[in-house]
């Protein structure tokens, strides 16, 4: 019986391969989609459980409150703050800091600009990177230690074994020469913690200030602890401030300044905290994309169902005569379903095979660097998949298969149930919403995107080019400052200025301060120079640019933007002196966009002299290093000749240090990385479900013009025309688009309106892009089914109104 | 004379060897005619009368239709000659299961330009002719056999063609049912209409004028 079932089965596939073909394929997208997309949700959940002791490992993260606008949460950490709570809280057991900093590392003629981690040696007790070489209790020996990556190694080393041998810090003006006492392996894709180069954080005063190492309110570092075994994490907050006010003294406040322990494994995803050392990603990105996997293998089963159950016609007979010879319904169904099994497995076969293919596609789309291991989890996975697949698809149409009645379909030869029942048509319909929100959605990022990239931020960003100088201290500023002026003599050099940061970095100094009234406020600050507003084309409102040379506005003089003036409520700027930081302000910028466009113009204010700032703020926070960068205006024509100039201008000042440099309309548009990446994502989801849902169209017109091939036939003798046949087969289909729009539209419009509330300035969704999707979708599904109803009504009408 | 069919041959080319379906058929048919075409199963009467509908092409020989010359016209002026002139009765009715009676006797209006109220008035005569008033609003699996080859028939009159070819008209009825029909034809026949029926019945074939015999694709000379 199983042989013949099985028989039946191949000749079937066989007999139909078009139908054989969609089926197949579609579902072999589906698995494929799905699979990578598993990879990608599996690797953004397994962050962190390498190592063996993380259920005992947290990271500290601290809460202070001084009033409803002083909140400030942070995952960077004091200095002092590990040693602090080891010595005073016995439930510890470990801990260890972790510290980014960036150095010029160097052997002999190759030097890189680095971002290099400082830890203590506790580091690797509590964590579990694999060690190649080197001592595995205590990798770095002494202050004077340094420990690489494999990667690492390779670069600075070859083929050469680094053991024994001596890498060049220089950092904060201080240069440093240290041993390489052990390789790392490279530590995982899946790990908060990421690091090149390990130094020790022994000498303390090496790398931190006589404040920063004493202080609680500086963040500096990361602070990792590892508790004793079966540890509570409450009961142990409710003891910290006990301690910090210990430690604290006079400083303390009441219910100011609260510790927290945040689990090692919930680093990644928790974007409740802000990101410490390595970014986090937000588990919404996972979700969604785990939708859309789920989604598209969805749809394929969809196909498999309404063809499955569109052409049961051409089965009924077969059913008939089983059921006349004595089959069981129930064994029908079994012989059905094994069909469906049979289909599923080669489309898994398939799928996984595209999956294998398209990897490095997909890893290049999520940035992130996926394997596909056949290992035990990824079989689970496909044996479940095929269970999945085959229940959904292969029950429906396997009961409405088994249900004909032999003596209708054999003595009455009636056979009941159309090709597009209700079912049929709501899954049809279903498969086009899911289209249309994705056409929709596609269009509507992409305009985001190109209204993003093009909008004018008030400043000029054509033909810039960025320069930093790598450098810090007065030997930076003096480097920049004879940097620009050897530019300015160049003829290729339109402008050129130096700042602390450029627009580049899109995110500037955050001061805060208490004004006269008690109140805390806030504001941007960047320092630059006399030439920055020219440069970068910035226009004055009111008053007067810095002069050049002029000693008073180098000293206090500043800018100010509109929303400052509006913020501050100052009623004549110009002239005003902000007393608490003893700053004069020269004049008045437009308001142009310092930050990306998911961000609102803040209150700004610019001076050439960053000290009475700093020293009067009580809170400067910055995302990025602080370093004289150089921002050079070219003229457009011969980038590359005059990026050479620059280069050259560069080494004759500098010889010893790398020049690097950006393009800063390229680096604005990859602010909006994320976002292009979504909307690649959904492009391709959208193609990939406009494919399968035509492909489900494709084979449901053909079945339908199979099923009416007679009628279509007495049509045409009654002298119908080939165009009368053509809208009469496409009208069906063509009204289920339509309903589809009307459902998709309101979901579009609704996940859209949600998604560009994300950002400061957006677009307006248009009713145009609806029309536009709608007709695109009509156009696709117009021409799915129109080959097969034209062939239908081309077709020689005496053939199929032969009576046999 | 409504058709004139000279040395006509068909044959489909099958295993390299070449299969007749008609050998060398020379017919005429004068206006007003009613012609029974007879002869045993596979002998080639479905073939013929497809042939005469130009719903089938022959390979050789000439076929003339009310003057035109059927074997040069283009495919879509041979689609308007028959469009117009030539209704279809078929064994097996053909009627179209998921329309009424009313749809169904209307349809062939649709494709040939008549007004809403032309078509009323037009279907409203046939129903009226064929004591279907009744039956309009079923559809055709409510309907008996004779009642479903009543309506084909009406199907077949409603443009008013010249000509009509029915294939076994009869076939699947019973004798009474068969009867009715053949009465309605050689009304229809009175009232000037051209008929050519396939008939296995020699009872049926009576009811023609002239009797037409085929064998193998083969007209026997001795009838008619
Ligand atoms: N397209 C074709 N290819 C091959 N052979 C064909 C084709 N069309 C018809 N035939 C053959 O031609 C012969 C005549 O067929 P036709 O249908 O005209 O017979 P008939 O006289 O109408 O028979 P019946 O009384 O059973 O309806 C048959 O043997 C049939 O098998
Ligand atoms: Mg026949």
């Amino acid at each position: 019986m199983l042989k013949n079932y099985f028989k039946i089965a191949w000749r079937n596939l066989l007999k139909n391969k078009g139908y054989t073909v969609i089926n197949i394929s579609g579902l072999a997208v589906g698995v494929c989609c799905f699979l990578l997309i598993t990879l990608y949700v599996k690797s953004e959940f397994s962050y962190d459980r390498f190592h063996s002791k993380r259920d005992r490992i947290y990271r500290v993260w601290q809460h202070e409150n001084y009033g409803p606008k002083e909140d400030f949460v942070n995952t960077i950490t004091p200095v002092s703050m590990v040693k602090v709570l080891k010595n005073s809280v016995p439930e510890i057991s470990e801990g260890t800091r972790v510290y980014r900093f960036n150095s010029l590392v160097k052997r002999n003629n190759n030097e890189f600009n680095e971002a290099v981690r400082a830890v203590d040696p506790s580091f690797f007790q509590i964590f579990d990177f694999e060690l190649l070489e080197g001592n595995p209790s205590a990798p770095l020996v002494g202050a004077n230690s340094i420990v690489l990556s494999a990667s690492a190694a390779k670069k600075y080393f070859g083929l050469e074994n680094p053991i024994g041998q001596t890498l060049e810090l220089k950092f904060d003006e201080k240069l440093k020469f240290l041993e390489v006492t052990g390789i790392m392996a490279d530590p995982p894709q899946e790990s908060s913690i990421q690091f090149d180069l390990l130094v020790s954080l022994e000498n303390e005063a090496d790398f931190f200030g006589e404040r920063a190492r004493r202080s609680w309110f500086n963040v500096v570092v990361e602070s990792y602890l590892m508790l004793m075994p079966d540890q509570s994490v409450g009961q142990l907050e409710a003891k910290f401030p006990e301690v910090i006010k210990q430690y604290l003294g006079d400083n303390f406040e009441e219910d100011t300044f609260f510790l927290h322990l945040q689990p090692l494994t919930e680093i990644h995803l928790d974007t409740s905290l802000p990101a410490g050392l390595e970014p986090i990603s937000n588990p919404m990105y996972s979700y969604v994309l785990a939708s859309i996997g789920f989604l598209i293998l969805l749809l394929a089963c969809i196909n498999f169902i309404t063809l499955a159950v569109g052409r049961s016609f051409s089965r009924a007979v077969e059913v008939g005569v089983r059921k006349a010879l004595g089959a069981f319904r129930k064994q029908l169904i079994y012989q059905f379903w094994g069909e469906a099994l049979f289909i599923t497995f080669l489309s898994v076969v398939f799928g996984i095979f595209l999956a294998y293919l398209f990897l490095g596609t997909f890893n290049d789309l999520t940035g992130k660097l996926l394997r596909l291991d056949f290992d035990a989890g990824f079989w689970a996975v496909t044996f479940g998949l095929i269970i999945f697949i085959a229940l959904i698809a292969g029950v429906y149409p396997s009961v409405i298969l088994s249900k004909f009645n032999p003596i209708e379909v054999l003595v009455r030869n009636k056979i009941k149930g159309s090709s597009m029942g209700l079912l049929g048509k709501g899954l049809v319909v279903a498969q086009f919403v899911a289209s249309l929100v994705m056409i929709v959605s596609t269009l509507i990022i992409g305009m985001q995107i190109d209204f993003l990239v093009g909008k004018d931020l008030g400043y000029q960003k054509d033909a810039i080019v960025v320069v930093p100088t790598n450098m810090s201290g007065d030997e930076a500023d003096t480097f920049a400052a004879l940097y620009v002026a050897e530019l300015q003599k160049q003829p290729q050099v339109i402008d050129a200025c130096a700042s602390i940061f450029s627009f580049v970095e899109n995110a500037w100094f955050g001061v805060g301060f208490t004004d006269s009234k008690d109140v805390y406020r806030e504001f941007v600050f960047n320092s630059v120079d006399a030439r920055f507003l020219k440069t970068h084309n910035i226009q004055l409102v009111a008053g007067r640019d810095f002069q050049q040379g002029n000693i008073s506005d180098a000293e206090n003089g500043v800018l100010v933007n509109q929303t400052f003036v509006k913020r501050f409520a100052l009623e004549n700027p110009i002239g005003t002196k902000i007393d608490k930081f003893g700053v004069t302000i020269l004049g008045v910028v437009k308001d142009f966009n310092f930050q990306s466009l998911n961000h609102r113009i803040e209150p700004l204010l610019l001076g050439i002299n960053p000290a009475p700032i700093f020293s009067n703020a009580e809170n400067v926070e910055s995302q990025y290093i602080s370093q004289p960068r150089v921002s050079v205006r070219l003229e457009a024509t011969r980038m590359t000749s005059n990026i050479a100039k620059l280069k050259d201008t560069w080494e004759k000042l500098n010889p010893s240090q790398v020049f690097e440099y950006t393009f800063l309309d390229e680096s604005l548009a990859s602010q909006y990385k994320n976002e292009q990446r979504s909307r690649t994502i959904v492009k391709i989801a959208s193609l990939l479900s406009v494919f399968i849902a035509c492909m489900g169209l494709f084979g449901l017109a053909t079945l339908t013009v199979a099923r009416r091939k007679a009628e279509i036939g007495i049509r045409k003798v009654m002298g119908a025309s080939i165009w009368d046949i053509v809208t009469m087969v496409s009208n069906d289909f063509l009204k289920l688009v339509l309903v589809a729009t009307l459902v998709a539209f309101p979901i579009a419009w609704w996940a859209m309106h949600q998604w560009l509330q994300d950002f400061a300035y957006h677009i307006g969704i248009s009713w145009w892009i609806f029309a536009l999707a709608g007709i695109m979708a009509l156009c696709i599904a117009l021409i799915t089914v129109s080959y097969q109803a034209i062939k239908a009504a081309i077709a020689n009408p005496v053939k199929s109104l032969r009576t046999e | 004379m409504i058709l004139q069919l000279k040395n006509i041959f068909k044959w489909v080319q099958q295993g390299g060897q070449r299969v007749f379906l008609l050998k060398d058929i020379n017919l005429e048919v004068a206006e007003g005619e009613f012609i029974s075409i007879m002869g045993p199963s596979g002998s080639g009467k479905s073939t013929l009368l497809n042939v005469i509908g130009m719903l089938d092409d022959f390979n050789e020989g000439e076929y003339n239709f009310l003057n035109e010359s059927v074997h040069t016209l283009k495919e879509k002026h041979r689609a308007n000659l028959y469009k117009q002139y030539i209704g279809f009765v078929f064994q097996a009715y053909h009627l179209i299961d998921e329309l009424t009676v009313y749809e169904n006797l209307e349809m062939p209006l649709l494709y040939k330009k008549h007004s809403g109220s032309e078509r009323k008035a037009m279907v409203a005569d046939m129903l009226d002719r064929f004591n279907i008033v009744g039956k309009k609003d079923l559809f055709p699996a409510q309907l008996s056999g004779g009642q479903q080859q009543l309506v084909g028939v009406a199907r077949a009159l409603i443009a008013k063609p010249k000509l009509i070819l029915a294939d076994e008209p009869t076939g699947n009825l019973n004798s009474k049912q068969g009867q009715e029909i053949m009465a309605l034809f050689k009304e229809l026949n009175k009232e000037g209409v051209t008929i050519i029926q396939v008939t296995h019945s020699e009872k049926n074939a009576e009811y023609g004028k002239r009797i037409i015999h085929l064998l193998d694709g083969r007209q026997l000379k001795h009838a008619g």
